[in-house]
């Protein structure tokens, strides 16, 4: 099915090339398999550049978030058909590094988004997740009191966005006098956050803070918390996902962290414009992050 | 299984009584062993109410998918399908419980569903004569998972109604302080692997089933009709695999497309750690049980004590090959007896 399902998308993408005589950018997004609402966001963001700027997008993305393989293919398949610009998001930068300089050697002008790849010279526009994660430690600080025992939920360390939320919340939450007493990967999953939640309670009762380093295990560690009746675990996520806002606005989570997702499209279509016109680019154009409280919550939903 | 012919070969230790012990058993001894040992190292956490709760409900799933599986791999056969239809269910029933479809017609959509991708299995089996049930159940593996993200667009649907949530989150509690206690799902999965046994053993079409798997020609020689029972396999498989996505939905409250992933063959491996044969004919239900509980409590066992998530699958790996290779030594010796 997958070959199938990469035919296809090389298919409509030969298709929307031959329908315009406009130069055709790609935007390589980990999703939609990923199953989240961000990946929506972005690609809305490099649309609506797009049309702004009157170029074509085509949009691919791998079945499942941990389907590199996949993501590899439908990138060689579009370096075949020379698109003038590739805007990816690498669901492994290591893995993805070769078709990325094949891409280069090929003429095609190359940025990552939301992942930084392992490439030298590429621009990398997105998040600065370490500062993100350090900010949503910011909150258990100023929320927990000193010395309150708290979780981390890992991500996959095996991505750099994983990577850096892990390290930047352990940082901010130990530098700030919290203890971490447990730090466990549930792979961005909303069920495993859930189940590694439940055992992380088991084996620590006086856990005070949670830090889920995505909403989908945020939001599962808030029904864990739940069913144990515990009302005094705070519990902060990342992303500012739908879901996350509403359980903001309900009580269940106390906080998130924004991430700007509809400018990683933006930009990234807006560089790959200014790269194709011999601009060049700073190394990391950060697009922001912002603490989404109760008070903000309403804007995300 | 006493009465099925594969089953008796394996007779012949020092007494009946003894090797049939061991045979029905010796799985569950695993099971013991592996719980003193967590309690022995662990023991103000593992033996916990609360411990010991999650244990059940985070394996609920699993084991009414092995279940279904079960099924299919005492006839020799095999579904790969069971994780998309898992999946396929949840994001359906999210919608439609979204949607504020009545509550009891939301919990009979993930079984229907499951109902009608198994039919369509066996059909495929049967009817289309297809080789191996790897494909048709390969094939539906990615037609059902495609469903999933055309239907929830790629993104969860979260907010369920309660009593659709009920089956998969609520637990008794009999006094314990919360969240241990009895789970719902637990129940749940008890009523089918009663059920489940029940038909195996006390009914013709259960006594087929095995039949089948024993030996798909003299059975059909024998006037069993092999491709009705097999129908009914897959639908059994796939009404579990249902039922399954009914309870993550609503433990999770949340119908997420990534759901059950891979879950098939954690489900295959439950039913082999159980004893089951994958040339089919042979297994238990209390079998399968004891294989899901083993993964189960490895992989708990290796949370509570902070083991990295990544040995926990070398681990499990290991285990399924160990306990089939038991297995193999066991019925080595049987045999020069």
């Amino acid at each position: 099915m997958k070959k199938l399902l990469l035919t296809g998308v090389a298919l409509s993408a030969l298709l929307a090339m031959a329908g315009s005589a406009n130069a055709a950018y790609v935007l390589g997004m980990k999703g939609p398999g990923a199953g989240n609402p961000f990946w929506a966001a972005v690609e809305a963001g490099a649309k609506a550049k797009a049309a702004e700027l009157g170029v074509e997008v085509i949009v691919v993305a791998p079945p499942a978030e941990s389907d590199v393989q996949a993501q590899i293919t439908q990138i060689e398949d579009l370096i075949a058909q020379k698109v003038d610009g590739i805007a990816l998001a690498p669901t492994d930068p290591n893995a993805l590094a070769p078709v990325v300089d094949a891409a280069k050697a090929a003429g095609i002008p190359v940025v990552f988004v939301d992942t930084r790849g392992t490439n030298e010279g590429v621009t990398f526009i997105g998040t600065n997740n370490e500062v993100g994660a350090a900010l949503a430690a910011k909150y258990l600080c100023d929320n927990l009191a000193a010395g309150s025992e708290v979780a981390i939920l890992q991500g996959l360390i095996s991505q750099s966005t994983g990577q850096a939320r892990a390290d930047g919340s352990k940082k901010g939450l130990t530098d700030c006098g919290l203890k971490v007493v447990a730090e466990q990967t549930a792979e961005w999953d909303r069920a495993k956050g859930l189940s590694v939640t439940e055992n992380i309670l088991a084996g620590n009762p006086n856990i005070k803070g949670i830090f889920g380093s995505n909403d989908n295990m945020a939001l599962g560690a808030s029904e864990a918390v739940k069913a144990a009746a515990r009302t005094d675990i705070t519990i902060v996520g990342f992303d500012a996902n739908p879901d996350a806002a509403a359980a903001i606005l309900a009580g269940d989570m106390a906080a998130t962290i924004a991430q700007a997702p509809a400018n990683m499209g933006g930009f990234g279509i807006q560089a790959l414009v200014d790269l194709k016109a011999g601009k060049t680019l700073e190394a990391w154009i950060d697009t922001g992050t912002v603490l989404v409280t109760k008070d903000n919550a309403a804007d995300y939903k | 299984m006493s009465d099925t012919p594969a089953t008796k070969s394996g007779f012949s230790l020092r007494g009946p009584g003894m090797s049939k012990f061991l045979e029905v058993y010796g799985i569950i001894l695993v099971v013991v062993v592996m719980m003193l040992v967590l309690a022995v190292i662990k023991p103000e956490v593992f033996l916990s109410a609360q411990n010991l709760t999650n244990i059940l409900k985070q394996n609920a799933s699993l084991a009414l998918l092995a279940l279904g599986m079960y099924v299919v791999i005492v006839t020799a056969g095999i579904d790969l399908s069971v994780g998309s239809i898992m999946g396929l269910s949840m994001v359906c029933l999210a919608v439609a419980s979204k949607a504020g479809v009545p509550w009891p017609i939301v919990l009979l959509i993930g079984p229907a569903i499951g109902l009608l991708v198994g039919w369509v299995n066996g059909v495929g089996l049967t009817v289309l004569k297809l080789p191996h049930p790897f494909i048709m159940t390969l094939g539906t593996l990615n037609v059902a998972r495609g469903l999933t993200y055309l239907i929830s667009n790629g993104a969860p649907i979260s907010g369920l109604q309660p009593e659709v949530r009920f089956i998969g989150q609520a637990y008794f509690g009999f006094g314990m302080a919360p969240p241990a206690g009895i789970p719902a799902s637990m129940l749940l999965v008890a009523v089918c692997a009663i059920g489940l046994w029940f038909f195996l053993e006390k009914t013709n079409m259960g006594r087929h089933i095995f039949a089948i798997g024993g030996n798909p020609h003299a059975a059909r020689v024998s006037g069993i009709n092999v491709d009705r029972t097999l129908v009914v396999v897959y639908m059994i498989s796939g009404f579990m695999a249902g039922l399954s996505g009914l309870l993550l939905a609503g433990r999770t409250d949340s119908g997420f497309p990534n759901a059950g992933i891979g879950i098939e063959l954690d489900a295959i491996a439950a039913v082999i750690i159980g004893g089951a044969s994958f040339f089919g004919g042979r297994g238990t239900v209390l079998g399968v049980l004891a294989g899901v509980l083993i993964m189960g409590i490895l992989r708990n066992g290796l949370n509570i004590n902070n083991v990295s998530a990544f040995w926990q699958q070398i681990l499990i790996g290991l285990v399924i090959i160990i306990a089939v290779y038991i297995d193999v030594l066991r019925r080595r010796a049987a045999v020069r007896r």
